[in-house]
């Protein structure tokens, strides 16, 4: 990168490779090179920039000139812009939705200005295919810092000193996790990266893993060192095919560079790991049906009481299971100190936090604040307001587990607690933005679809339980709701919250019980006056 | 001694031993959990949610399948708060399960209608939906109706626990079904139809074919007793109506690794009624078998055995009882006067092997050591040792299997040694003696040249670290298994068919010409008892069969005489863990059939020495034993090398070839192609 005058990085995100950023990428490359234009310049690729509603996106560095929804058809130009005495080109430019003013650096878009990036901060900066782009920015600098000069509980306490919490969504403090794996009796133990990222419409684990593979490998090798472990798995959903095979790349390339298998860093410590494809069921995000699934095993969670997985996962040997976010913090928590890390976020959820922000909102994308940023940050500084001049009604966090807050609660911080007072919760990361034309019956009975489907079936309340609920939203949603529907609902709501297994059975209710918290007129409206106050709903 | 825990529930105060669960420990003071999932023995899943109760102390009601007793706990299972989670969940279950136990064939058993009667639910507060799917009737055994299925997986956890692996989950959510592996039918699916999950399943989705209409639960006798057919001698309940049998159920106690009964034992009873049933005796006339009387067959019998005398012979299956035997060995001997009796146990056991032979309860065995076995219940070759080997190998226990051939139970083995077994006891032996494990000094010697691998190492290792190890040998290798089991642990001599050890106790073992002597020369008067594996008539002079059903022997021998089957007859069995079991007569033989014993006391009215009826003192006093257990030399005994297989499926010809197993064993043998 060094030697290059410029860098053409063409962003190779899901988004904008199904926006044919691919072909760019290629047409770029031989162009340059039939124009005999190559030396000095260089076309990358790399992971998602997370403004994903301008892709295909391009960003000429070093100076960050920033081009939004590219074709192919803009190639020659592009290649005429980087060359000497090129001029940028007004028409790629981002716009300001308000003053419709071009912006043309990446650093001037309030959608990036607004955000604080750190995990997210080199993708789309670097090569994900290319370990020495990451070694680059300090990559595996962390892994080397731990093996050479700290012990695996020094490791531990600077995890727990940082306050980080497990970033999957349930936020259980990672450093705690860590530790009592470690003291966990065995020989033989795991550590496990659950990239099963299953809400609908969440993409953060995905980008994280597509952009920045190795940070979630160099987080696991340190996890590994610290709590003992000489095997871990990455459980990725088959459905992400690019991230399994970035993945793939960067874990050989971990592997040519001693980073994994035996003696690494010639040290005494070995590990290695293998990715697991998950077949695309929600339930296996949870950590003992994650267990059971690599195990070979249908997909179904432990009863409680059971053991923790720190203590009897993966073939009842303890299991260190952390989400992909979470790895990508540790090696960034050992380089630059817990204290470092501590700086950010409220004072009970430290660090960032990373949202796939999509819905109803001028700038869809993947986005990354401080915890504790507020809602209104993040939908109005960040995502630009909702598009149409309409106005906003509603926040889905959490995913399908979550819960729909009301406008009113714009100023609430977004952090495990505050979301969690709120009857929603953090969730991986999902955060939908819906506004005045959105009926909430009917997002109540989306989410009750998604849940029911997802069910593994093995418990009844979870099983038998949401086909009532979302039966009786369904009828309501096409104008055949009943007096006592809502009664009906909130029993079902509480007993199956009650009764179920596990995490997605207990927390199935959730989106009905926020909508009828919040927005329980639109029910009446619905069942009492046969109407659908947004107008969604055909009421026959 | 097991450590006690006390512990309060719903007000009772009680004693039970710790480890133990709360569903198990209520049970013993009489209060009954609800639950729909849990299987005693294997570990709760907690999946109906019905167990649910609350533990004082702890915020949120806990599952009583897996959560175990703690010294001090005091617990409630019947507060508001789980009556409503129970009641909410069988009203759920009601939404999508038949409502017709007016002609439900498992109403009254039922356990959704008990609980669905004990929460005053007549039907589901909720809107009702039908699964819809198609029945699999396609055998003529098991029927599988998934509408009425619950999705509790007790019937997966069984086939899968016990190592048959046929049922299993699929799908997610409502609509999780539980099928074969591809959707196939269960003959297409390597089931054995054990039926182990129609007795597991607490409703009508798993049912015995044909049971339609005949008769209600309520309407059953239920007889508990033994089934003989082969070595496991296992446990059975059977339920008739009207003096006919109407289904047979595994009857060992639930929670035991032997709660099992195979497809033989379950569905064989059809050949209680068989076309080839023997209901009056025959005699030869001209060359051709005749139906006559008891009075004229068996003054036939007597004058010909009287004439016949020392030259006499006598051959028995090893499945009569033990009343059986001894009246025949007394018949033999004292009435007859021949010393030529003898049982198909000489085939494959030597009865003194038997006889030394220990007793033992395999849920205690922490290890198992199979010796020279190849226990399969897809040959049905002892197939309850098979399900209770994996059993207890799933519950923990460590599987030790030594044998020179492949077997299909070493896939659940945790070390499996190949190769010839004498030296492989050997090595083991002396890996133990060399773990300090005191031994007698002609054991040391004798082993002194043994090489230890590292897998017998390891072999070692295991049995001197149990706590109860348990061996299960053939009987050709019982000495060298014997001086394991002087080392650690109990021995078990294994034989094949069901009353092996009884029979060998009664001393039903010749003093004169063996089995195999007796159908190689020519006795005046061969006189066979039970199915005896034969379908040549050997060159005795005169042939006397007596059996439950016409056989190819039968058709060949001088005189037929028409015996009761096991389940017409009373009496008393050793079983291979030597266990003194009592059979009741279940039904009324079949026509003019009788017990073997009356039979043979009909004789020997005739021949002028009356037999007295054998007393439960006298078999008492024979099944006792008072042999020391002492070294003897590592040797296989030579000559009791009989398939298997082949011999079980010989001595049950009759109930293979007179019930719906014959469609089994064609379907087998079609699928096989």
């Amino acid at each position: 990168m060094a030697n290059n005058r410029c860098s053409v990085l063409v962003c190779q995100g899901t988004g904008c490779v199904s926006g044919g950023s691919e072909h760019i990428y290629n047409a770029l490359k031989d162009e340059l090179e039939s124009s005999g234009h190559d030396e000095g310049i260089s076309v990358k690729r790399t992971g998602c920039h997370g403004f994903c509603q301008q892709g295909p996106m391009i960003v000429v560095e070093p100076r960050g000139v920033f081009y939004t929804k590219v074709k192919t058809d803009d190639v020659p130009d592009i290649i005429k812009s980087v060359l000497p005495g090129g001029k940028s080109l007004d028409r790629l430019f981002y716009r300001d939705p308000v003053s419709e003013k071009a912006v043309t650096h990446y650093h001037d878009i309030p959608f990036y200005i607004k955000q604080e990036r750190t995990i997210l901060k080199y993708c789309g900066y670097i090569d994900p295919e290319e370990i020495n782009d990451y070694t680059e920015i300090g990559g595996y600098a962390a892994l080397r810092k731990a093996i050479t000069w700290m012990t695996p509980e020094g490791v531990i306490t600077e995890v727990k000193n940082s306050g980080i919490r497990g970033l999957g969504g349930a936020g259980f403090p990672a450093g705690r996790k860590w530790e009592s794996c470690r003291n966990a009796p065995g020989d033989v133990k795991y550590v496990v990266c659950n990239a099963d990222e299953g809400d609908p419409g969440a993409f953060q684990d995905r980008s994280v893993m597509e952009g920045n593979p190795h940070s979630v490998i160099e987080g696991m090798i340190i996890a590994a060192y610290a709590i003992g472990a000489d095997k871990g798995f990455i459980y990725v959903r088959a459905e992400y095919p690019l991230a399994v095979n970035r993945l793939k790349t960067a874990i050989e390339q971990a592997r040519q560079e001693g980073l994994l298998g035996d003696n690494i860093l010639d040290s005494d410590f070995s590990f290695d790991m293998e990715i697991f494809q998950g077949a695309g069921a929600f339930v296996c995000g949870e950590s003992t049906a994650l267990v059971r699934s690599i195990e070979g095993k249908r997909g179904m969670p432990k009863a409680m009481p059971r053991p923790r997985t720190t203590e009897e996962g993966l073939w009842n040997k303890p299991t260190l299971l952390n989400n992909v976010k979470t790895f990508a913090n540790i090696p960034l928590i050992i380089t630059n100190g817990a204290g470092w890390f501590a700086r950010r976020g409220t004072e009970k959820s430290k660090g960032t936090a990373v949202f796939s922000l999509t819905g109803k909102v001028v700038n869809c994308g993947l986005i990354e604040v401080p915890m504790g940023a507020t809602l209104r940050k993040i939908i109005y500084d960040i995502g630009g307001g909702i598009p149409g001049g309409k106005s906003l009604k509603a926040v889905q966090t959490g995913g399908p587990s979550g819960g729909c807050l009301p406008a009113e609660m714009i100023d609430i911080p977004v952090d495990f607690d505050s979301l969690a007072e709120a009857g929603s919760i953090m969730g991986s990361g999902g955060l939908v933005v819906m506004d005045e034309g959105t009926c909430m019956v009917d997002v109540a009975r989306y989410f009750l679809d998604f849940n029911r489907r997802e069910s593994c079936g093995q418990c009844i309340p979870c099983r038998l339980g949401t086909r009532q609920m979302f039966e009786i939203l369904d009828d309501i949603t096409k104008g055949k709701g009943r007096p006592g529907d809502i009664d009906l609902l909130d029993r079902l709501s509480k007993s199956i919250k009650r009764s179920s297994i596990c995490g997605l059975g207990k927390t199935a209710p959730n989106p009905v019980i926020t909508t009828l918290r919040y927005f329980r007129d639109e029910y009446d409206a619905h069942i009492r006056d046969m109407r659908c106050p947004a107008g969604v709903c055909s009421m026959k | 001694m097991e450590e006690l825990v006390e512990l309060t529930i719903d007000g009772k105060e009680i004693e039970v031993p710790a480890g133990m669960n709360l569903i198990d420990a209520a049970e013993r003071a009489g209060i009954h959990i609800p639950n729909l999932c849990y299987l005693k023995g294997m570990k709760g899943i907690g999946a109906c949610r019905l167990c649910l109760v609350e533990i004082q102390g702890l915020k949120a009601p806990v599952i009583a399948c897996n959560t175990k007793v703690k010294d001090g706990m005091i617990v409630n299972t019947k507060t508001d708060k789980v009556q409503e989670v129970r009641k909410f969940v069988i009203d759920l279950i009601l939404s999508m399960h038949p409502l017709d136990c007016m002609t439900c064939t498992k109403a009254g058993k039922c356990n959704l209608q008990k609980y669905a009667y004990d929460f005053e639910l007549k039907e589901s507060s909720f809107t009702r939906k039908k699964f819809g799917y198609p029945t699999d009737a396609a055998n003529p055994f098991i029927m599988r109706d998934p509408d009425y299925c619950i999705l509790c997986g007790r019937c997966a956890r069984v086939c899968n626990e016990q190592g048959t692996n046929v049922l299993e989950f699929m799908g997610r959510g409502v609509d999780s079904r539980v099928i074969t592996a591809n959707d196939k039918p269960l003959q297409e699916s390597g089931c054995t139809f054990c039926g182990s999950c129609v007795d597991a399943c607490p409703v009508n989705a798993l049912l015995e074919s044909d049971r339609l209409r005949k008769g209600r639960e309520w309407d059953y006798k239920e007889i508990n007793s033994v089934c003989l057919l082969c070595g496991n001698g296992c446990d059975i309940t059977v339920s008739t109506k009207d003096g006919v049998i109407r289904k047979i159920n595994a009857g060992a106690e639930a929670g035991s690794a032997e709660k099992y009964i195979c497809a033989y034992g379950r569905f064989g009873f059809d050949c209680i009624e068989a076309e080839t049933r023997l209901t009056v005796p025959m005699k030869r006339v001209n060359g051709e078998l005749k139906d006559t009387d008891w009075q004229d067959a068996l003054a036939i019998v007597s004058e010909k055995l009287k004439q016949a005398g020392k030259e006499a012979g006598f051959i028995s299956v090893a499945g009569i009882g033990n009343e059986d035997a001894l009246t025949l060995k007394k018949l033999a001997r004292d009435v007859v006067r021949t010393k030529n009796f003898d049982t198909t146990l000489s085939l494959y056991a030597d009865s003194e092997s038997l006889r030394n032979s220990q007793a033992a309860n395999i849920d205690n065995a922490d290890l198992i050591l199979l010796v020279g076995l190849d226990p399969s219940q897809w040959k049905r070759v002892l197939p309850a040792l098979d399900a209770a080997v994996r059993r207890r190998a799933g519950r923990g226990a460590k599987l030790i299997v030594v044998n020179s051939s492949e077997t299909k139970i070493e896939e659940a083995a945790t070390i499996s040694l190949k190769g010839d077994e004498i030296s492989i006891l050997e090595s083991i032996a002396k890996a133990l003696t060399e773990k300090g494990i005191k031994a007698d000094r002609r054991l040391v010697s004798s082993v002194k040249n043994a090489g230890i691998t590292e897998p017998v190492e390891k072999a070692a290792d295991l049995i001197s670290g149990a706590r109860s190890p348990l061996i299960f040998s053939s009987p050709a290798l019982f000495n060298a298994s014997a001086n394991i089991a002087l080392l650690k642990g109990k021995v078990i001599s294994v034989g094949l068919e069901s009353n092996a050890r009884g029979i060998a106790l009664m001393g039903l073992t010749t003093e004169g010409k063996t089995y195999r002597e007796m159908i190689n020369s020519r006795m005046k008067v061969l006189y066979a008892v039970g199915e005896v594996p034969m379908v040549k008539r050997p060159d005795a002079d005169f042939l006397i069969v007596q059996n439950s059903h016409m056989t190819e022997l039968a058709k060949q021998a001088d005189v037929v005489l028409p015996s009761a089957t096991f389940l017409e007859s009373a009496g008393t069995m050793v079983d291979y863990m030597g266990r003194m079991k009592y059979l009741p007569k279940v039904i009324e033989p079949q026509g003019e059939s009788k017990s073997h014993r009356e039979i043979f006391t009909g004789i020997s009215k005739l021949m002028g020495t009356p037999l007295k009826k054998v007393t439960e003192a006298e078999v008492g006093k024979a099944a006792k034993v008072k042999t020391k257990p002492a070294f003897s030399s590592f040797v296989k005994q030579e000559g009791l090398d009989v398939s298997p297989q082949e011999l079980i499926e010989s001595v049950n010809a009759s109930v293979i070839n007179g019930s719906r197993l014959l469609w089994l064993k064609e379907t087998e043998k079609a699928i096989a192609v």
